[in-house]
């Protein structure tokens, strides 16, 4: 008996009634960087069964925002025409930074819709096993970034043809500025993970998010630095670019691929406070909850 | 905590509100408000005052009606559910079989569905590939359909996958709710025996099922659960006894078999 008591590992577990509305953080975070694989695997098999991972599926996902670049173009170009405003560069430097722009915001808004329905599309797995509720939204902000990356290049052999053609194009090319891109990116993933941890939260409740996430991201696009260039706002304003979680990060997005500059004190620090901000919100807010998640689902 | 106590439950209460309404979306909050009306909900009380201490080795039959608080039970002693009031304190490692666990994306093939199931339990890649070969003999799948998505499975290819997961994890502690309804009597013997051999290396399982015939030969004690109290524990004939008096069935054919 006493051979086979030896057997057993000592590996207890004590489940309590949550008093305090975050568990113990040391534990939950340690489960998580265990299991950080499942984030990944996640990400990697779910975008296999949609056959993402063929080198088709990698022009398909380059192929929707660019035809949405070239909408969103012509339609500022004739917004602009009609006003006889010309404005300022050539149209080559518009339809780079609006390439640009709506990479990067998809970046982030394919992280706030995957990530919010993530929880509620894995409720089999939520009612039938214990795991850092967490790892779901992560996985969404690393399949996010997967379908991110490949518009890059996309985005730098248009540049280079493009201002081969255009001859009047102001656009610099690459600097040591660029040295900011991965900053940026590291930031917009950021927001976008703090982002997807509060709508999969608020989806729980309110299973109606994700469509009112449909429009409201359309609006919110409109109200960010894509499609129009940040400085086109003066005095107050210029609100609208703080107030907005990815107008900082947006406007760092401009400055540093159009304007090849280095981002401003202002803007880094605003973005970042953003990430930050964003992360520990969503952070509290969907950890707080998840041990619901299961009776609500 | 003693050694030989694998799951230990001390007053265990566990209640959760759901709501009526047919779908919870804001757009009803809203007009709901508009209406000044209240949310409507129901407090389920699923498990009042539980308080039970489960040795290792032993294999522990639940029965009671629909709605009496097994799955309920299950779930917490799986860290799924966390306790309104008291405490669970559980001494090994767990693997749960609860209403088909595995088998989460449809759309994912079954061998993803495994990989995936075991990262979220927490165990290695490396672990979790060595051992997918013995999973896949177990449940013995028609030709290929273990790389097919499992929305192509039949609920029996499901369950036998399922099965073959739990078991084959060589959890301390297995959780099984359900499970052994499906699959045909082949591998309904398979699974016997497999869970046979589970208890002789002392390991603890905990079975729901409707099944008393199965619960009698394969359980040394068993818990007769009725909404969300314990009325009896102890010696499995006798509590599935009291269970079929209580049923008022008597030992019909049909309250020992599988249903």
């Amino acid at each position: 008996m006493t051979s086979e008591r030896s057997n057993i590992p000592s590996l207890i577990q004590v489940f309590e009634p949550h008093k305090a509305a975050l568990p113990p953080l040391r534990p939950y975070l340690r489960e998580l960087w265990r299991r950080r694989r499942f984030a990944l695997e996640l990400s990697r098999f779910t975008d296999k069964a949609e056959y993402l991972d063929s080198p088709l599926g990698s022009v398909w996902l380059v192929l929707n925002p660019l035809m949405l670049a070239l909408v969103y173009y012509l339609l500022v170009s004739l917004l602009a025409g009609a006003r006889g405003n010309k404005g300022t560069g050539s149209g080559f430097d518009t339809l780079a930074h609006i390439l640009i722009g709506l990479f990067t915001w998809y970046f982030a808004q394919n992280c706030m819709t995957m990530g919010g329905s993530s929880v509620t599309l894995s409720s089999r797995l939520i009612l039938n096993q214990a795991f850092p509720r967490v790892l779901l939204p992560l996985s969404s902000v690393i399949s996010a970034f997967r379908q991110f990356l490949p518009t890059l290049p996309i985005y730098v052999i248009i540049y280079i043809v493009g201002s081969r053609l255009d001859k009047k194009t102001t656009l610099t090319g690459m600097s040591w500025h660029s040295l900011w891109v991965p900053v940026i990116i590291l930031f917009v993933g950021l927001s976008g993970f703090g982002l997807a941890l509060l709508f999969a939260t608020l989806n729980v409740y309110f299973r109606d998010t994700s469509k009112i996430l449909a429009y409201g991201g359309r609006i919110w696009l409109y109200l960010s630095p894509v499609l129009w260039l940040p400085e086109r706002l003066h005095g107050w304003h210029r609100i609208l670019l703080w107030a907005n979680p990815l107008g900082p990060v947006l406007a760092m997005t401009t400055t540093v691929w159009i304007e090849g500059r280095s981002p401003s004190p202002a803007q880094i620090f605003a973005a970042l406070a953003w990430a930050v901000g964003l992360v520990l919100i969503g952070g509290y807010f969907f950890i707080s909850r998840e041990r619901d998640f299961a009776v609500r689902i | 905590m003693p050694n030989e106590v694998a799951i230990r439950i001390e007053d265990l209460s566990l209640r959760y509100r759901v709501s009526v309404e047919s779908r919870v979306t804001l757009k009803n909050a809203v007009m709901r408000a508009g209406r000044r009306e209240k949310r409507r909900v129901r407090t389920i009380e699923a498990i009042k005052n539980l308080t039970i201490d489960i040795p290792h080795g032993s294999v522990v039959g639940v029965v009671g009606a629909n709605g009496a608080g097994k799955s309920t039970l299950m779930r917490s002693i799986a860290g799924i559910l966390p306790p309104t009031e008291g405490r669970i304190i559980v001494n090994g490692k767990v693997s749960t079989l609860l209403s088909l666990g595995v088998g989460f994306n449809g759309t994912l093939s079954g061998r993803d569905n495994v990989i995936l199931g075991g990262l979220a339990a927490g165990l290695d890649r490396e672990v979790l590939e060595a051992k997918f070969e013995d999973i896949a003999a177990f449940a013995d799948l028609p030709d290929g359909f273990i790389d097919l998505p499992m929305r192509t499975y039949s609920a029996g290819m499901y369950g036998r996958l399922a099965f073959s997961v739990a078991v084959n994890m060589t959890p301390d502690i297995l959780l099984i709710d359900e499970a052994l309804a499906t699959g045909d009597a082949a591998f309904k013997e398979k699974s016997f025996d497999k869970m046979r051999q589970l208890c002789e290396e002392a390991r603890t399982i905990v079975i729901v099922s409707h099944a008393l015939g199965i619960l009698n030969e394969l359980c040394t004690s068993a818990m007769w659960l009725n909404k969300g109290q314990m009325l009896a524990y102890g010696e499995v004939e006798k509590v599935t006894d009291q269970y079929l008096d209580f049923l008022n069935v008597g030992k019909v054919p049909s309250a020992l078999e599988d249903f």
